[in-house]
């Protein structure tokens, strides 16, 4: 399978779940800003959750299918669209070769991932197909999608991947009709971010801590994948003492110097020398990383052992939806 | 060092010397805080403590991250849920486990650390922050030049950008405050000082570091099976070189690249 770009958009990566074991070497984690929404669309198409897709940025992009293409895609920031008919997502779509594919813009968020069967094939670089720009490596060349680039998958697809493929083929249609609801795992409130107080939240004086946990605060246009830099009543810090660096990692929520607090994402140093006052539960963090430049954001606290309880929980559904897909297509 | 570790030899990693904090980083990592001040004692100590978790991990452990007084622990928590561990949720099972292994008593000599070579052409185009180090410290340019090439440097830790060494031991007759105002591009291979602390850039990016020179040596390289040329705890001497034995070493790198 091979698609071309015809639209790259405003910034498209290839990513995966990220790369983990080089973090000593202050190679940062990268990967999916939604990972939610990532797993979802490989989930689709019968892939593991960790094959590579591709991280679309808003919408504005597009590509056209140079084979047969069996793909699906999740996320916020664009809805595919093919023969003006809108595509639904979390399902998988089979694009005759020669269907081209746009994207129109989905006001909810920012991110859109497109899965291919088998995942898209791009070389390994330090155990993961992710791409970090700072750094010029991973994914496609270590850089952004361009016009005229070509992908293609791993040509060796997984039993439900083959089903499906047959099986829309066979029936002649674009996609069939269940879909995973992605709904359902999403926060009812998608602004109101679960939090769990970090190591520092005693170097803050009280009205900071309940500024921090009532007020709204809204995400700056200073925000990319690094982090997302927030506005709103600046935090206040009693113990002035500096803080030796030490490793952080995405959903850290760290204070400036100015009292300014700053989401840690995915492409994050591994180190930081601010103090951190909480961190965002890691079932939160996909819809965050959805919200946009002048989007509200509120926290709400909650302890560890909750937001390990909620992970678990998250953990357990997901892997209910993979055994549900697999039913569906694998006679036992 | 070696005297430290004569002193210690008896005692365990984690000790009333240094008592330890350890608190959840997320969900999927616990942080082992051992201090709040930077010293090569506390370097030798987490660096040990760290080699030893690594080759004795529990079930589930991905990675460590060693920085300056802390070592943070990176784990999947399914494995670790589902490992015997004693404790009810991944944070208990981890911290305990660190518990655990930090009574082991500190080995005398395991510390693998490797002294390496810099090469380094000072000054000139290579080194542009190079006089206002020398007026900070009233020393001229070659004065720089032979007390930063003849000091031995220890690696804290790497982070800021991949490769990026923080390195203390320098002579406090070089301390320089890092700039106002940061340099939008600091080219790879640039080597620095901010306060105490002497650096490397890896890669072309931004910084405030006072620029006295530049290394041919690749500080990062996908290819390597360890990408990171330096590693906390590494020794580090930087030895004086001309621009074209630079030249000759930077054309030797880009050949042999392992792409």
């Amino acid at each position: 399978m091979k698609i071309s770009i015809i639209k790259p958009g405003m910034l498209s990566t290839v990513q995966d779940l990220g790369r983990y074991r080089y973090l000593s070497q202050a190679v940062p984690v990268s990967g999916a800003m939604d990972q939610l929404a990532h797993r979802l669309a490989n989930k689709a198409v019968g892939n593991d959750d960790g094959l590579a897709t591709i991280e679309f940025s808003y919408a504005e992009a597009s590509f056209k299918a140079e084979t047969d293409v069996l793909a699906a895609y999740s996320g916020d920031g664009a809805f595919l669209v093919f023969n003006d008919e809108l595509m639904p997502a979390e399902k998988p779509l089979f694009f005759r070769a020669g269907s081209i594919v746009k994207f129109i813009a989905n006001p909810v968020g920012v991110w859109t991932y497109l899965a291919v069967a088998g995942g898209w094939n791009v070389p390994d670089v330090m155990e993961s197909k992710s791409t970090y720009l700072t750094a010029g490596f991973g994914g496609l060349s270590g850089r952004a999608l361009r016009k005229g680039d070509v992908l293609m998958n791993n040509q060796s697809v997984s039993q439900v991947s083959e089903q499906i493929f047959d099986q829309l083929i066979k029936k002649g249609i674009i996609y069939p009709n269940w879909r995973i609801s992605r709904e359902s795992l999403l926060p009812q409130d998608r602004q109101t971010v679960r939090v769990v107080l970090g190591n520092e939240i005693n170097w803050f004086d009280a009205t900071s801590i309940i500024s921090f946990l009532t007020k709204n605060y809204s995400i700056d246009r200073r925000s990319n994948r690094m982090g997302y830099h927030l506005s709103g009543t600046p935090l206040v810090r009693k113990v002035k003492k500096e803080l030796l660096s030490t490793a952080v990692t995405p959903g850290v929520i760290q204070v400036t110097g100015s009292g300014d607090l700053v989401v840690l994402m995915a492409d994050c140093q591994t180190t930081g020398g601010y103090p951190r006052i909480a961190h965002i539960a890691a079932v939160d963090l996909p819809s965050c990383a959805q919200l946009k430049p002048g989007d509200v954001i509120r926290f709400s606290e909650i302890s560890a052992d909750e937001a390990e309880e909620l992970y678990f929980e998250r953990e357990h559904d997901l892997s209910l939806i993979t055994t549900a897909i697999s039913l569906k297509y694998i006679k036992i | 060092m070696i005297r430290f570790l004569d002193m210690a030899e008896q005692r365990a990693y984690f000790s009333t010397d240094y008592p330890v904090n350890i608190y959840a980083l997320s969900e999927q990592s616990v942080t082992v805080e051992f201090g709040t001040l930077i010293s090569e004692e506390l370097l030798s100590l987490i660096t040990g403590f760290n080699q030893f978790l690594l080759q004795n991990p529990f079930p589930g452990l991905i990675t460590t991250v060693p920085a300056y007084a802390s070592l943070a622990i990176f784990f999947d928590p399914l494995i670790v849920a589902a490992s015997d561990l004693p404790g009810k949720f991944c944070y208990d099972k981890v911290a305990q486990y660190l518990k655990n292994i930090g009574q082991t008593k500190r080995a005398e000599s395991h510390l693998a650390t490797d002294r390496v070579v810099i090469p380094v052409c000072y000054g000139g185009d290579f080194g542009p922050d190079i006089l206002t180090v020398a007026k900070t410290n009233k020393l001229t340019i070659d004065e720089v030049i032979e007390i930063h090439a003849s000091g031995l440097y220890t690696v804290f830790m790497i982070g800021f950008v991949p490769g990026f060494a923080y390195m203390g031991g320098m002579d406090t007759h070089l301390t320089t405050p890092r700039k106002a105002v940061p340099d939008a591009k600091i080219p790879a291979g640039a080597v620095g000082i901010a306060g105490k602390q002497t650096g490397i850039y890896p890669m072309e990016t931004p910084g405030g570091w006072q620029i006295i020179g530049r290394t041919p040596l690749k500080m990062f390289d996908v290819g390597r099976p360890q990408p990171s040329l330096l590693k906390g705890g590494d020794q580090v001497t930087f030895k004086p070189i001309a621009k074209d034995e630079f030249n000759m070493m930077l054309q030797n790198e880009y050949e042999n690249q392992h792409y």
